[in-house]
């Protein structure tokens, strides 16, 4: 017999390292000859998207285009330390170094564009797709590319560091502020369970995620998705299966994970709720995107079967023993 | 040593190649085509798919003598000369449908021997279609938008 069940799960997460261990991102930023900006962080991209977002937020900040930014990273040679992909927080941390980096090297070219128009002061001159003018009279302009003429042999660099507020828990009391920022989540989901194979099948999904602010809502929504699918593969379907600290579950054939087929499509909301220490609002997902999924499959097979499993991955095994 | 015959994205090719050397490897030792990944080795993830005579095969599990007289696309067959994308690989970068990248260019080619065989196919169709090839970072679901985006441009008169 197939029974239906729905489920959810919330969560929240504190993303970053926390505990009060030096969670610390650097960024630098270079005007170039021909009026680009060179970013330079140690950030790596695992096709969460860094490259892009980071991107983003440098050109935001210095109100040039996309295009008009040079993104290195990942070269240990020519970058600064910018931490780990871990923790969910690149886009926080590294984010926030690259926002002042960029707002650094946007001053000092302002400072450089007064010298070089002659002004009195920077006061009243707004930057704009690489020049710097006076707002009442946008003629008196200069481009960043004449204001790097003038530094050929030395260009106009900036290093600037960010490092997240998180303090040591109290190891009597459990009382500190461990991480921040924190980001919810909630998932929703419906199954399907085959009461004679033990087969459970996820039929349909919602997540909703706090982002604080998309700054590529599409990559969020790839985050979700991708995050959607780990946490039922860590569900229902992986299993590494330890025997004396050795992986028996070590190939593609005893370690499933969802396949398209698996997967349903699913709805993803995306909650925005800026967070005032974060690059444009943003906080990191990468993470907790896939954490409130298998216990919302677990509260979805309870409410099919009327069997409470408290262990994953819920195999079909499992099932039937409890169906028993 | 053995001497074979085939043809590898529309070019012709005379390869000398070690009677147990896996077409995987002359695809991207002989032939310098590094877009055809090796995940598992061992046919289960998909990454190595290429087309061969119109089906798709997990090049980790072909022989590269069985190759003799083949006719095979690799992911670097898909772009114009003129270095257009394929509007499966367009659809792909419009939808979102790659992250780490890894198993792309097989799903790609997956994508394509579906769309081939059959153009305006369904969701699960497609689902179908590219089950054997794994993907640990998308969900699946963007590269399912893709396709269907892929088979709405190719219909209109792509490639
Ligand atoms: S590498 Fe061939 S199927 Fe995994
Ligand atoms: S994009 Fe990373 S495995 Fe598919």
């Amino acid at each position: 017999m197939k029974k239906r069940g729905k489920g959810v799960g919330i969560i929240f997460y504190g993303t970053g390292y926390g505990n009060g261990f030096p969670d610390i991102s650097k960024a630098e930023a270079e005007l170039q000859d021909d009026g680009k900006v060179a970013i330079y962080v140690g950030a790596t991209e695992v096709g969460q998207g860094a490259k892009t977002v980071m991107t983003q937020i440098a050109a935001e900040a210095l109100g040039l285009k996309v295009e008009d930014i040079i993104f290195i990273n990942e070269d240990t040679m020519v970058t600064p330390d910018s931490g780990t992909a871990a923790a969910s927080r690149q886009s926080y941390n590294t984010g926030n170094a690259i926002k002042k980096a960029a707002e650094a090297l946007k001053a000092l070219i302002v400072d450089k564009a007064v010298d070089k128009m002659k002004l009195n002061t920077n006061i009243g001159l707004k930057v704009e797709n690489g020049n710097v003018f006076v707002k009442t009279f946008p003629s008196r302009k200069i481009s960043f590319k004449e204001i790097a003429e003038d530094y050929k042999e030395n260009p106009l660099k900036v290093e600037e560091e960010f490092i997240a507020q998180t303090t040591e828990m109290d190891e009597e009391t459990g009382q500190g502020a461990p991480y921040w920022p924190y980001t919810f989540s909630a998932c929703g989901v419906e199954i399907e369970v085959d009461t004679e194979t033990g087969i459970v099948e996820v039929i349909d999904g919602v997540l909703a995620q706090d982002v604080g602010k998309a700054l590529n809502p599409k990559l969020v929504e790839g985050q979700m998705e991708g995050g959607f699918a780990m946490g039922m593969g860590y569900g229902i379907f992986e299993n590494l299966n330890l025997k004396k600290g050795k992986m028996k579950n070590n190939s593609f054939t005893n370690y499933i994970i969802p396949t398209a087929l698996d997967m349903p499509d699913i709805k993803n909301v995306i909650v925005e709720d800026p967070e005032s220490t974060a690059p444009y609002g943003a906080k990191g997902i990468g993470e907790p995107v896939m954490i409130p999924v298998a216990p919302a499959i677990l509260n979805a097979i309870h409410d099919a079967i009327g069997v409470r499993i408290t262990e994953t991955p819920v195999t079909p095994d499992k099932i039937l023993k409890a169906l028993k | 040593m053995k001497e074979i015959n085939l043809t590898v994205n529309g070019k012709k090719h005379r390869i000398k190649i070690d009677e147990n050397m896996r077409l995987i490897d002359l695809l991207r030792e002989k032939l310098n085509l590094l877009g055809t990944k090796e995940g598992c080795g061992e046919g289960e993830c998909g990454a190595c798919s290429i087309i061969m005579d119109g089906e798709v095969v997990t090049s980790c599990l072909v022989m590269a003598f069985q190759a003799e007289s083949a006719d095979i696309i690799t992911i670097e067959g898909l772009e114009k000369e003129d270095g257009t994308l394929h509007p499966i690989q367009q659809a792909f970068l419009d939808e979102g449908a790659t992250q780490c990248g890894f198993c792309t260019p097989g799903m790609i080619l997956s994508a394509k021997a579906l769309l081939d065989k059959n153009p305006r196919p369904t969701r699960v169709e497609i689902k179908e279609g590219i089950s054997g090839n794994l993907c640990r970072c998308t969900g699946y679901n963007k590269i399912v938008d893709a396709i269907e985006k892929a088979a709405i441009l190719l219909e209109k008169g792509g490639n």
